[in-house]
């Protein structure tokens, strides 16, 4: 018998584009028989993409997907970014999929955690982005990919706008291996002001009753930053940005690095910074970045994705943020992942959990969350050749013995030793270490960063410098001498952490240069989302939940 | 409510300081006050009255004042205290403001 392959796959293809027939005038499909031409698209055992990240989202289609029931759609593989609707958490429910892979789950983190105990998450892996793209062209590619884009013209061309972030990587390997991609589009329009998916890659569309759903996710209210928040900024600044000469860097979403961004004008104008550090970012067009941007601190922005109320703003940057013939905004995650791999002096951002050994997590026993992109960023690319002043510089502390690469990527884990309501931030053992959760996953403890990556931890504290530590005992002193009045903090030992820092493992505010009585929110360059719509000369439009004028 | 005072061992402040007191914070919710004056006896110790409106935490309040007394030689000085709830991490910002205050003046 032959059993060797041939062209099965766009036969069958075909078969499905044809059982569509008459429910679509060409490649468009009206509203009202979305979920039938989805029951016959879709086969069971497909391997299904939903276009999902922690921003944007095919939400019509998926909430199509849900109305439909086990009968119509069976032993799904969903393949996804991020779990992120109650639809996404429906097709669960109805007992639709057979396995699912993914990254990210933050807003329905808890619905997940419910599904893991009930026994109703049957999940292969949790991934980071670009782990998820990759297997899209190794072993995960998709059969049926329903994805969301700006505009379509009527060939099927498609406009991203500025949130092309993961259309990309998805559209791609489902179109080069004969799947069907179907994509909701929020309007249909003669000429696009650029094609950034082909016609020729796209084999369905619908125009959505409704806009796709975008989350203002980069958007931190100065108001909200606290004077620690501020002391710790200044301490990162002057201990970590200013002694390794930071250029590139990614920031986290978090108070902690939008109190860095406002205090470049301010305080690091003031120590000379300028021009010297935080020149290239691989960020998303944060609004906390537009005061830096409007003093000259900054030489681009390549982003994996936008940020709502930024449009206005970075089309009237294209000098700084990469930008299409249209003049309007381009992001694009894989590529944007990349870079934050491989291309940055240093990645700095916050986690709920921490432990002795420094590996972070923001699993709790209740809410599964997973990775999206940090994992990605916060990790020592072990194949990067090139070599940057920070890179070597961080190298050289680590002491690297002959079988290792001489520069290191600075991992820099910034976080206040409690969160809110006095939960410690660190911990023994991370709540990832969860028995259920880890048989769930196949034995994988969801680490975020893990400790062997991390060359830095800051607190109100200060900061302990984990790559120059010689031992994992000494790493761990370092970790509980910056963990404050936590339960891992007041286990310290005096002289441990006192000869910790006479060598600089560990460095108080006052050994990095920094007055604490200086740390307040009056330096930061602005107060207010008023005072960024002013930085911005009025080009900023903040979302309306950020608006009290 | 809770009310507690304790002298905490620390060398003594330096024969001149910025001025005889320094305050930081303000007493409100969330937020905390602390004084910080010299002139107390002995000149070894740091002398610590805390009133705070959370009890319940007063192994963190003793262990986050007598690091501070060993960390900055803050002998000879009165410390006290008005908390209201502030997170721990404020304590001790709130201490070293007070400290900087006190040692080298407001600027």
């Amino acid at each position: 018998m032959n059993t060797a392959k041939s062209a099965k796959r766009r036969q069958n293809k075909a078969e499905r584009i044809a059982r569509v027939g008459k429910l679509a005038r060409g490649k468009f499909v009206s509203v009202d028989k979305v979920p039938e031409v989805l029951r016959r698209i879709i086969e069971p055992g497909d391997i299904l993409c939903l276009e999902g990240d922690n921003q944007k989202q095919a939400d019509f289609l998926a909430n199509q997907l849900a109305t439909l029931d086990k009968k119509d759609l069976r032993d799904i593989h969903l393949v996804m970014s991020c779990i992120t609707l109650p639809a996404h958490i429906e097709l669960f429910k109805k007992g639709m999929i057979k396995q699912v892979d993914f990254c990210y789950a933050g807003p329905q983190g808890t619905a997940i955690a419910d599904l893991v105990k009930a026994k109703k998450f049957p999940v292969g892996a949790i991934h980071t982005y670009n782990e998820i793209y990759a297997r899209y062209y190794i072993d995960l590619t998709p059969r049926v990919a329903l994805i969301a884009a700006a505009q379509a013209d009527r060939k099927g061309n498609l406009f991203l706008a500025a949130n092309t972030e993961e259309t990309p990587a998805i559209v791609e390997p489902t179109a080069f291996s004969d799947g069907i991609v179907f994509a909701q589009v929020n309007e249909i329009v003669d000429k696009l002001p650029r094609i950034d998916i082909p016609a020729d890659q796209v084999d369905l569309v619908v125009q959505a009753p409704y806009p796709m759903h975008l989350q203002a996710l980069f958007t931190r209210d100065p108001a909200a930053i606290t004077d620690v928040q501020v002391l710790m900024a200044m301490v990162a600044l002057r201990g970590i940005y200013e002694k390794y000469e930071v250029q590139s860097l990614n920031h986290g979403v978090g108070f902690n690095t939008a109190a860095i961004e406002l205090l470049l004008p301010t305080y690091g104008e003031r120590l000379g910074l300028k021009g010297k550090i935080c020149k290239y970012w691989m960020v998303n067009p944060l609004p906390t970045l537009i005061p830096a941007i409007e003093s000259g601190w900054v030489e681009s922005v390549f982003a994996v994705g936008g940020e709502v109320g930024m449009e206005r703003y970075t089309a009237a940057r294209s000098d700084v943020f990469f930008t299409g013939r249209d003049g309007s905004f381009h992001s694009n995650r894989a590529m944007g992942q990349l870079a934050g791999h491989y291309a940055i002096d240093m990645f700095i951002g916050a986690s709920l959990q921490i432990d002795i050994n420094g590996n972070s997590s923001t699993v709790s026993k209740n809410r599964i969350t997973g990775f999206g992109g940090a994992p990605n960023m916060g990790c020592q690319p072990t194949g990067r050749r090139h070599p940057t002043k920070a890179w070597l510089k961080a190298g050289a502390e680590a002491n690297p013995g002959p079988g290792s690469p001489p520069g290191r990527k600075l991992v820099v884990q910034m976080v206040e030793t409690f969160q809110a309501g006095r939960v410690p931030t660190f911990v023994e053992e991370l709540d990832a270490t969860d028995p259920g959760i880890r048989k769930a996953l196949h034995g994988v403890t969801p680490v975020m960063i893990y400790g062997d990556d991390v060359t830095h931890v800051v607190t109100e504290e200060g900061i302990a410098n984990l790559a120059a530590c010689r031992s994992v005992a000494e790493r761990q002193a370092a970790i509980r001498a910056v963990a404050g009045y936590t339960p891992v903090g007041l286990k310290r030992k005096k002289r441990e952490t006192e000869d910790l820092r006479a060598r600089g493992i560990v460095q108080l505010p006052e050994d990095v240069g920094v007055r604490p009585s200086e740390a307040s929110r009056s330096l930061l360059a602005t107060q207010d989302i008023k005072g960024l719509v002013r930085w911005s000369n009025g080009l900023y439009d903040p979302p309306s939940q950020f608006v009290d004028w | 409510m809770e009310k507690f005072t304790k002298s905490f061992p620390s060398k003594p402040l330096g024969a001149k300081t910025a001025k005889p007191w320094a305050l930081a914070g303000v007493v409100g919710s969330g937020n905390l006050e602390v004084l910080m004056e010299r002139g107390s006896k002995p000149a070894d110790a740091m002398e610590c009255h805390v009133e705070t409106s959370i009890p319940g935490y007063k192994a963190s309040w003793l262990a986050a004042l007598a690091d501070f007394a060993h960390h900055y030689p803050a002998g000879g000085t009165k410390v006290t205290i008005n908390d209201q709830g502030a997170p721990p991490v404020l304590v001790n910002l709130r201490l070293r403001q007070a400290y900087d205050h006190l040692t080298k003046g407001d600027k």
